[in-house]
């Protein structure tokens, strides 16, 4: 007889205590790995969301001052800037280029932004298409005025930009294409959402029709009530020949993001400034910052939880064999072979336990994924996370473990064979 | 094995042993001295609480003493050291009660005591089941104990004690929860074991008629042999 065969024996004596304790560290290890799986995929989504070469800031018209965000909608107060959609000082194109002969820069894009004041009570559900008034055409005051003014206005967000560098700005097709024309646009989802439009509609901006050829996300509220077409049609469109409200700029693989940014800034004082502030990235990661710390709180409730489940079963399992290991002493057994077969029952009582708890967890986590009770999440496996469900098994079987072993061990064998 | 020892014949050698119980007043060996001869067959008889199986399990290294000397197979049992490696090699318990692992196969719990040496797994149970089958329990070696009798569970205890071939069987009351025809068998067997072996065999009754079996026999009363 082999002894870690009388180990695996001796755990399912008490067939029911055992299973018990082994569906309570299993539902802990399955807590652990279904939120590591969410979260995880939770992560895999952002990042697949926000997309992976999102500028790393945005180049806007005036001193430091009076930057906007990478969304750049507001504008400071650059000396000879020009008048704009909502007011903004512009850049004149031929700045991108310059820009892009930067050393460290990786891509350089204009974006041109405006806003429109989108009459839904006009669309003509006949041909399925949107009549709007355009109010944001250039020397407009404020981005938000326009006209229709005494009625429910909806301001939406008009970007233009080219269809090769959408994913600078954190916009990701969802459905459909990109555009590939000037007689096609891109619609934010809540903009689609809101305005009752999908792929294949139209929609008229400045008494032009445009074909919706794609739905896109971008995670940013404004934005995602917005309109994308080409940077050359919205500067057509608002007079804005040549010029940009603002430049997108990746670094070059290997160049601090920062450094070109005053790099930059000190190559245009008093013209141009840089943002770093928060990319969406960034905003989304600090909320999974939240997230993972939570799962970390549910993990030490488990870890404690799971432990005492341990302890009680071992300690109630070496009670129960009080006797029994005062007839081992008697045999010849050392202490140390006694602490050894109750920590290997513990042990192997945990592994048990990780490998249903991995089941549970991974089953969970696939049937709301199936069922899609979580929307847009992938579970993200890992063999890290697998690893660590395993680890927290073992971390419990130690511990639970270590006082039962220790005080069958320290039996006194005359004590343990008078035990009834 | 016997480094100790003062008298070569005896295995067991026992002066002035006293211990107290755990209330500290009242004694439980009070001055025992005892000598016993290597194979020899000795019983040991006395009313409750007299000390009997206090003083066997001080032969057996599960309790010590506090005063005076034991030394049993050559090993000072007054050291303060871990005793598992002689009760390993040198004692055979036997109790009242079988005290075998419900859980295991009988041939498993045979085996139990061979888990501290080096002895290989097949060749644990093909000792283990020899020994059950010189038993008459070669058609039981698979069952577990709780479908076995009363005397068919004390014969694995026997055998569980003889697998690692001791020099001394300490059996306490082995016949006391059994009746008397089962009670007999294990007697015989224990007596036959004792000739064929001839292990020291020091057994704890109240039966005057097992006592009587044995080459000598030991009366405690008060904690002191009569």
């Amino acid at each position: 007889m082999k002894f870690r065969s009388l180990i695996i024996k001796n755990i399912f004596r008490n067939k029911t205590r055992s299973l018990l304790a082994i569906l309570g560290i299993a539902l802990g290890v399955a807590t652990i790995l279904g939120l590591g799986l969410v979260t995880g995929g939770l992560a895999a989504s952002t990042q697949q969301a926000l997309t992976a070469d999102a500028a790393d800031f945005t180049v806007i018209s005036g001193t430091s001052g009076g930057g906007g965000g990478p969304d750049g909608a507001s504008g400071g107060g650059a000396p000879g800037g020009s008048g704009s959609p909502g007011g903004q000082q512009l850049i004149n194109q031929t700045t991108i280029s310059e820009i892009q002969q930067i050393s460290g820069v990786g891509t350089a894009a204009g974006v041109l932004r405006t806003n429109v004041d989108l009459n839904d009570t006009s669309t003509n559900s006949s041909t399925n298409s949107t009549s709007s008034s355009t109010s944001s055409t250039s020397g407009s005051s404020n981005g938000n005025s326009g006209q229709g003014q005494g009625n429910f206005q909806m301001m939406y967000s008009v970007i233009g930009i080219d269809s090769s560098n959408l994913g600078l700005d954190d916009i990701v097709i969802i459905n459909g294409t990109s555009f590939s024309n000037d007689n096609q646009v891109i619609i934010g989802e809540m903009a689609a959402q809101s305005l009752n439009k999908t792929v294949g509609d139209t929609i008229i901006l400045s008494n032009q029709t445009f074909t919706i050829v794609g739905t896109y996300e971008t995670g940013n509220f404004q934005d995602d009530r917005g309109i994308v077409m080409s940077l050359g049609k919205l500067q057509s469109l608002t007079g804005n020949t040549d010029m940009v409200s603002l430049i997108l700029v990746k670094a070059a693989n290997g160049t601090d993001a920062n450094t070109l940014a005053d790099t930059i800034e000190s190559k245009y004082p008093d013209e141009l400034s840089t943002s770093t502030s928060l990319s969406g990235m960034e905003r989304m990661n600090n909320g999974l910052e939240i997230i993972e710390s939570g799962s970390w709180a549910v993990t030490l409730l488990t870890l404690l939880i799971g432990s005492i489940v341990v302890i009680v079963t071992m300690v109630k399992s070496v009670v129960e064999r009080t006797r029994e290991i005062g007839v081992l002493k008697a045999v010849g057994w050392t202490s140390k072979r006694i602490l050894t077969m109750i920590m290997g029952e513990s042990l192997v009582l945990a592994l048990i336990a990780a490998v249903v708890g991995i089941v549970i967890g991974v089953g969970i986590v696939e049937i709301i994924s199936i069922a899609q009770l979580i929307r847009g999440i992938e579970p993200a496996f890992s063999a890290v996370l697998f690893l660590e469900a395993l680890g927290v098994a073992i971390f419990l079987g130690i511990i639970g473990g270590i006082y039962p072993a220790y005080r069958a061990s320290k039996l006194s064998p005359t004590e343990a064979l008078r035990y009834e | 094995m016997n480094n100790e020892t003062t008298t070569n014949e005896n295995i067991i050698n026992i002066k002035d042993l006293k211990k107290k119980y755990d209330d500290g007043q009242t004694a439980a060996l009070d001055g025992v001295d005892l000598e016993i001869r290597k194979g020899e067959f000795v019983s040991l008889m006395g009313p409750s609480g007299s000390g009997k199986t206090t003083l066997l399990n001080m032969i057996g290294a599960l309790d010590s003493a506090e005063e005076g000397s034991i030394i049993v197979a050559g090993h000072n049992l007054m050291e303060k050291k871990d005793f598992s490696s002689f009760r390993s090699k040198e004692i055979g318990f036997i109790f009242q009660f079988h005290n075998l692992i419900p859980n295991l196969t009988v041939s498993e719990n045979v085996q139990i005591p061979m888990l501290e040496t080096d002895i290989q797994d097949e060749e644990m149970a093909k000792r283990a089941n020899k020994l059950l089958e010189s038993l008459n329990l070669g058609n039981k070696v698979d069952q577990v104990p709780t479908k076995l009798s009363g005397g068919e569970r004390q014969r694995v205890a026997i055998a569980r004690a003889l697998v690692n071939h001791p020099s001394i069987i300490l059996a306490d009351e082995p016949t006391g929860s059994l009746d008397s025809t089962t009670g007999d068998i294990i007697l015989n067997i224990l007596r036959e074991i004792h000739q064929k072996e001839n292990v020291t065999l020091l057994l704890v009754t109240h039966e005057p008629y097992v006592a009587d079996m044995a080459d000598r026999k030991i009366s405690l009363m008060d904690g002191k042999i009569k």
